[in-house]
């Protein structure tokens, strides 16, 4: 408890003494190289980065960028900003630099651009926006430049639409190398998971030589068709994330803090709206997967495929069902925690 | 019921606050030169403040960033801004600033500030400057230059510090200070005096902080959501747990004499214990039990959607195995 300063007057008193002065040099020394393999990523090699860019590695694969690593403080960035639109969808640039087939987020900011789905340009204030931040932040040793865009599906999960295919074939196009994140801070506190996309599209007319399959996602009902017509023209990049040194002690002395927050949440009560909109949502899928069942009979010939899509429509809406599930369940057993813990004790 | 938490987290954190204030009284006996004092002793903060964590990732990756570029430690210097009600500031966001060595004299760049002030304005409209942050150990001397030139801009800014070099993990080392201007030896001096804060909760950046802290030391692809879910709350529990063991250990040692009593912190334990149960009324256990039915009615609906599904699945493959050419799909047409 008082620890930290009677150690500090036992050092001052004993650094006369040769062995404590050698031993702290060896100390140093030892953290030096430590933190230094660890925090390399941060330093900017604008030379590499340069050679990089003149030789457009990736103008050869349409497949060349196979992942990227976020640092903690992007995503952090990303998702407070992405929470603070409520279910507005908010837009913003990412700031990084390019290692071999991996993309570096170092950093993201957020674009004074209002959010509608419909929007395929920024405005012109938030291109002069972008210029001067950029310029700004190199002033502060920020020295990365754009590399990519990032903006938010509040609730419908983690995907390209149309016009964002769209966006990022022309980003693509003029600006590479870019990469398209996609986050969704509803489903991030439904879930308790950060849900995330980093995406790249095809160049148009590209056929993949392999169908990936892709991970399930459940996707309301009004943009399915959306997302169905375009999920083939892009793919999406394995995601890791990093944290220097110092941000791994903050992040452990966080938690005597945080804990209590991390008891103290009840999902329940936050999700409420967006769980409602899921079973809406389910309700209408095992309507159409109902209807579609009904029908399968009549078509002669044609059955066997046309079943195996009726049995997709309702394998989905099991999926969906499980994973709205799985989440209340998750929230519940949250509550029966606190009320053992709390309210079972009786008192004298 | 979080609103129900936020009193026991004071509570628990009002025994380092006392801690605080005496390593800090201890480490202006160890300044060599009393002269150089700029920690207002006494003197309790008038404000209270709620930090959150992106600012302190913001401060930290700052530091590591300039560290990594030049190879040699920097300080560096930068704003938060954030929103004010009242007495309450909480710190949101935070940027860096120029600022140029003249003399041994930090200067900090307005030209760059104003424009920066532009820029956010634009993003964050509701946010305010609400001070300044470096890093460093106690204030010094130095910090009050900074901290003057800040004031120009804001008539009372808060000061955060950010130790990289604390190898304490017990507890965070950021600590905020507010200025105020005191007699020392009849001149109107500013000297600085540390505030209390809490950590600010927005559910997103607490799952976004619990990612990134637990990311390396989980294994990659750990298959159960089950597991995830329930080990992020046996940690806190572990916490609670070993909190509640602290204190019973106090109230041994004071039973025993070992320790001398310290009639606040039995007041505030005493309570603690009194406000267990937390909640026990009739309204609360009807309004749980509907939650718990909402809850296992949902959970019922995913099940029999999940036996339709199996059962269908079957029904096909069934009919595909036995199907008999025409008689097969004369009978389904019948039934449909």
């Amino acid at each position: 408890m008082s620890k930290p300063s009677s150690s500090s007057a036992s050092e001052a008193a004993a650094c006369d003494s040769q062995e404590q002065i050698a031993q702290k040099n060896w100390e140093m020394a030892n953290n030096v190289e430590i933190v230094s393999s660890v925090d390399e990523i941060y330093r900017y090699d604008k030379k590499q980065q340069q050679d990089i860019l003149a030789a457009k590695p990736w103008e050869k694969d349409p497949h060349f960028f196979k992942d990227i690593k976020i640092s903690a403080l992007a995503l952090l960035k990303m998702v407070m900003h992405a929470r603070s639109g409520g279910t507005l969808e908010v837009m913003g640039l990412i700031l990084g630099k390019v290692d071999g087939n991996t993309m570096f987020v170092m950093d993201s900011f957020a674009l004074p651009v209002e959010g509608t789905e419909t929007r395929v340009n920024a405005q012109a204030q938030a291109y002069e926006y972008m210029s001067s931040y950029i310029e700004a932040a190199k002033l502060v040793g920020r020295q990365e430049n754009a590399i990519g865009w990032y903006h938010s599906h509040p609730g419908y999960g983690c995907w390209l639409s149309g016009i964002d295919v769209g966006t990022q074939m022309l980003n693509q196009n003029f600006q590479e190398p870019f990469v398209a994140i996609v986050i969704d801070p509803v489903r991030t506190i439904s879930a308790g998971k950060v849900c995330l996309g980093a995406f790249r599209t095809y160049p148009k007319g590209y056929k993949p030589p392999n169908e990936e399959p892709s991970e399930y996602q459940t996707i309301p009902l009004n943009k399915i068709e959306d997302f169905g017509v375009h999920c083939k023209q892009y793919y999406s990049l394995e995601v890791s994330y990093f944290k220097s040194a110092l941000d791994r002690r903050l992040l452990d002395s966080l938690w005597n803090k945080y804990w209590v927050n991390t008891l103290s949440s009840s999902s329940l009560l936050t999700n409420a709206d967006y769980t409602t909109c899921q079973i809406f949502d389910l309700s209408e899928k095992l309507e159409q997967s109902e209807a579609a069942i009904g029908r399968g009979g009549f078509i002669v010939g044609g059955a066997d495929p046309h079943e195996k899509r009726t049995e997709d429509k309702l394998l989905k809406a099991t999926k969906d069902s499980c994973k709205t599930t799985i989440e209340i369940i998750h929230g519940l057993m949250a509550q029966m925690i606190k009320d053992r813990l709390f309210n079972s004790v009786t008192p004298h | 019921m979080s609103g129900q938490k936020d009193p026991m987290a004071m509570e628990v954190e009002t025994a380092p606050i006392a801690e605080t204030s005496n390593s800090s009284k201890s480490s202006m006996d160890i300044t060599t030169d009393p002269g150089k004092n700029v920690m207002a002793s006494g003197a309790v903060g008038s404000i209270t403040c709620s930090l959150h964590p992106l600012v302190i990732m913001n401060v930290s990756e700052h530091w590591t960033r300039e560290r990594a570029q030049e190879g040699s430690v920097q300080q560096v210097i930068g704003a938060l801004i954030g929103k004010q009600k009242g007495r309450n500031i909480e710190i949101m966001n935070s940027f860096e600033l120029v600022f140029t060595v003249i003399g041994g004299d930090i200067i900090i760049d307005r030209d760059y500030y104003n424009m920066k002030e532009e820029q956010f304005k634009q993003v964050f409209s509701d946010m305010d400057f609400i001070g300044w942050y470096t890093t460093g150990d106690t204030p010094s001397a130095t910090d009050i230059k900074v901290h003057k030139q800040i004031c120009e801009i804001n008539e009372s800014p808060i000061l955060l510090k950010l130790n990289p070099y604390d190898k304490n993990i017990e507890h965070l080392p950021v600590n905020l200070y507010e200025s105020v201007i005191d007699l020392v030896s009849g001149e109107a001096t500013m000297l600085f005096v540390p505030l209390n804060y809490t950590l600010a909760t927005e559910e997103a950046e607490r799952i976004g902080v619990d990612h990134v802290a637990r990311m390396s030391s989980m294994d990659s692809g750990e298959s159960s959501l089950v597991a995830e879910h329930l080990t992020a709350q046996h940690s806190a529990i572990k916490m609670l747990h070993s909190r509640v063991r602290l204190v019973l250990e106090y109230m041994k040692a004071v039973q025993s004499g070992q320790l001398p009593r310290n009639h606040e912190i039995l007041r505030e334990a005493y309570s603690l214990c009194h406000r267990l149960p937390v909640m026990d009324g009739l309204r609360f256990r009807q309004d749980f039990y509907n939650q718990c039915n909402d809850v296992g009615l949902m959970t019922y609906l995913g099940t029999l959607t999940k036996g339709c599904n199996d059962l269908n699945q079957f029904v096909n493959k069934f009919n595909i195995l036995y199907d008999r050419q025409g008689l097969g799909r004369r009978m389904r047409g019948i039934f449909f």
